[in-house]
């Protein structure tokens, strides 16, 4: 039964992945991030209240807290002074018109199917549809770093490429060790925090924080 | 039951409640407006002083311009019986599947998009190539839904959809039922003309598409044009409640001798509540650009498609 609602929820995040491609503004963008990493929160907690009331064992229900101060919170309110800050032009961010992104991101969904499958060593059927779908994040997450031009863009699909890790990490495992998550959260949120300072270096000298913009020759 | 009241019980309740969806879904609006709104039965009124006009027609137009309106009526009243109210009312699903359904209305589109053009007035042939281009788009994540359902059921027929949704129970929890539903919502939104994809409240002509296409009719012709839309919307609505929302194994304990009574009140109760779904979606969104309107599409198709997905590698 449990399953059945993970099953769900492993699915809205996969659609999130989809809304963050179909996005077009930057603010759009954290928004999305922001509710995938809420869902992520749910899924935590979740399992967490199972294993509570399992085996008394209550370190997944901290991961679900902090996961909700740091992603739901912290990381895009840090996002928006960055953005704020950044002189900020409304112009085209992508290379592709939506639809033909959210193709290829379909084509992501069936490449993930394709490989996780021929994986012989999974016997649980709902651990592979879990993998299958948190590995579609993770490709959809390089495939929006790849495909926006704006530095912030850069920065929302690492972030989802960490959430869809975080998924396929929790589900299929029930909980890395405490230790291990920990460190994951203080290795992101520095991350964050230095991509920021960073998108300030690059609105300083080159005025935008459109990447393409990096190629031009400074003295 | 008796074939023949089974047969005129379920073209009565499709054709006679279509224009009361209309004006459930106006009142809703109005009432998110502060407004009191047009009365529940406006569009009836509209209708019979329509009905008792004269009808108008352009001297450029050929017979298409003529025999449209009797076509489309046509089609989408067949196309109405070929989608069951309920279980108790089987009357013609042996005689054609979802699949029919879908291109009776493909049919009735194609003549309204030809009479568009016929009239040769500029509106027309621009709502006649919005409409195509909006058709077109949902036309694959339509059939991929339906497919999908279909596997499930073991047929595209849409009875042995109800009954093999029927017995499972509440089915949004299910994930592949879940993105099916939101995505035949989408298109039930764009194909009925309402707000985020075409405005069914102005004649502005840059934004009109549905409204753009029937400029040129009037009285009875125009009439029987409105009726087929109503009755078309109120097909899809019949489809997303009866398969996605399958409550009658609720109504089975409540009373055995009035079954047939009881469910047709429930069904009043499902289309009443995806009518303020609906409402609620007109409320809350703006109008798309029309080269946004891909985007939605697109949108619907990600969830059909991921829909299909799941059924594969769940198998329901």
């Amino acid at each position: 039964m449990i399953e059945n609602y993970l099953h769900l929820l492993s699915i809205t995040i996969l659609i999130t992945a989809f809304m963050l491609v179909a996005n077009k503004r930057v603010n759009e963008y954290i928004k999305t991030f922001q509710l995938q990493s809420l869902l992520l929160a749910i899924i935590a907690g979740i399992l967490g209240v199972h294993h509570v009331s399992q085996t008394g064992d209550w370190e997944i229900l901290l991961v679900a807290v902090i996961t909700v101060a740091v992603k739901v919170v912290y990381i895009p309110y840090l996002l928006r002074t960055t953005v704020r800050k950044v002189e900020y032009k409304v112009e085209k961010d992508f290379f592709w018109n939506i639809p033909i992104s959210i193709l290829i991101c379909c084509g992501l969904v069936l490449l993930s199917y394709f490989t996780i499958t021929n994986i012989e060593d999974i016997s649980d059927r709902f651990v592979k549809i879990f993998l299958i779908n948190s590995t579609a994040v993770v490709l959809i997450g390089l495939f929006f770093m790849i495909s926006r031009k704006k530095a912030i863009g850069q920065i929302i699909g690492f972030l989802v490429i960490e959430n869809g890790l975080f998924t396929a990490a929790i589900l299929s495992t029930n909980g890395m060790p405490m230790i291990v998550e920990l460190g994951i959260f203080f290795d992101l949120l520095t991350a964050v925090l230095i991509m920021g300072i960073l998108v300030f270096r690059i609105n300083e000298s080159f005025e935008s924080i459109d990447i393409d913009k990096l190629k031009n020759l400074r003295g | 039951m008796n074939y023949l009241a089974s047969f005129g019980l379920q073209i009565l309740v499709m054709v006679a409640l279509a224009p009361l969806v209309n004006g459930i879904i106006k009142k809703v609006k109005a009432f998110s407006q502060k407004r009191k709104g047009p009365p529940l039965l406006q569009l009836y009124y509209d209708l019979w002083k329509l009905f008792k006009k004269d009808t108008v027609v352009s001297e450029t137009t050929s017979w298409i311009f003529r025999i449209t309106p009797y076509i489309v009526a046509g089609a989408v009243v067949l196309a109405a019986l070929l989608v069951p109210v309920n279980l108790n009312l089987p009357s013609f699903h042996f005689a054609g599947d979802v699949i029919l359904v879908i291109y009776l209305l493909g049919m009735a589109r194609f003549f309204m998009v030809l009479s568009g053009l016929d009239s040769g007035s500029t509106f027309g042939g621009m709502g006649s190539s919005r409409e195509v281009m909006i058709s077109v788009l949902l036309e694959p994540s339509l059939l991929i839904s339906m497919f999908t359902i279909g596997l499930i059921a073991g047929s595209t027929s849409v009875y042995s959809m109800m009954i093999s949704s029927a017995g499972t129970g509440f089915l949004l929890f299910q994930p592949v039922y879940l993105l099916l539903f939101l995505a035949v919502f989408i298109i039930l939104i764009a194909e009925t003309s309402r707000i985020p994809v075409d405005d069914p409240a102005t004649h502005l002509e840059l934004t009109m598409v549905h409204e753009a296409m029937i400029l040129e009719y009037s009285g009875k012709h125009l009439a029987l044009m409105e009726w087929a839309a109503c009755i078309k919307q109120l097909i899809f609505i019949t489809l997303l409640a009866n398969i996605f929302l399958p409550l009658e194994s609720f109504l089975a304990f409540a009373s055995p001798n009035s079954t047939l009574m009881s469910s047709l009140l429930l069904y009043l109760a499902k289309v009443i509540f995806i009518a303020v779904l609906v409402a609620v979606t007109e409320i809350s969104t703006v109008k798309l650009r029309l080269f946004s309107v891909p985007n939605l599409a697109a949108l619907s198709f990600i969830l059909a498609f991921l829909g299909f997905f799941q059924y594969l590698l769940v198998g329901r």
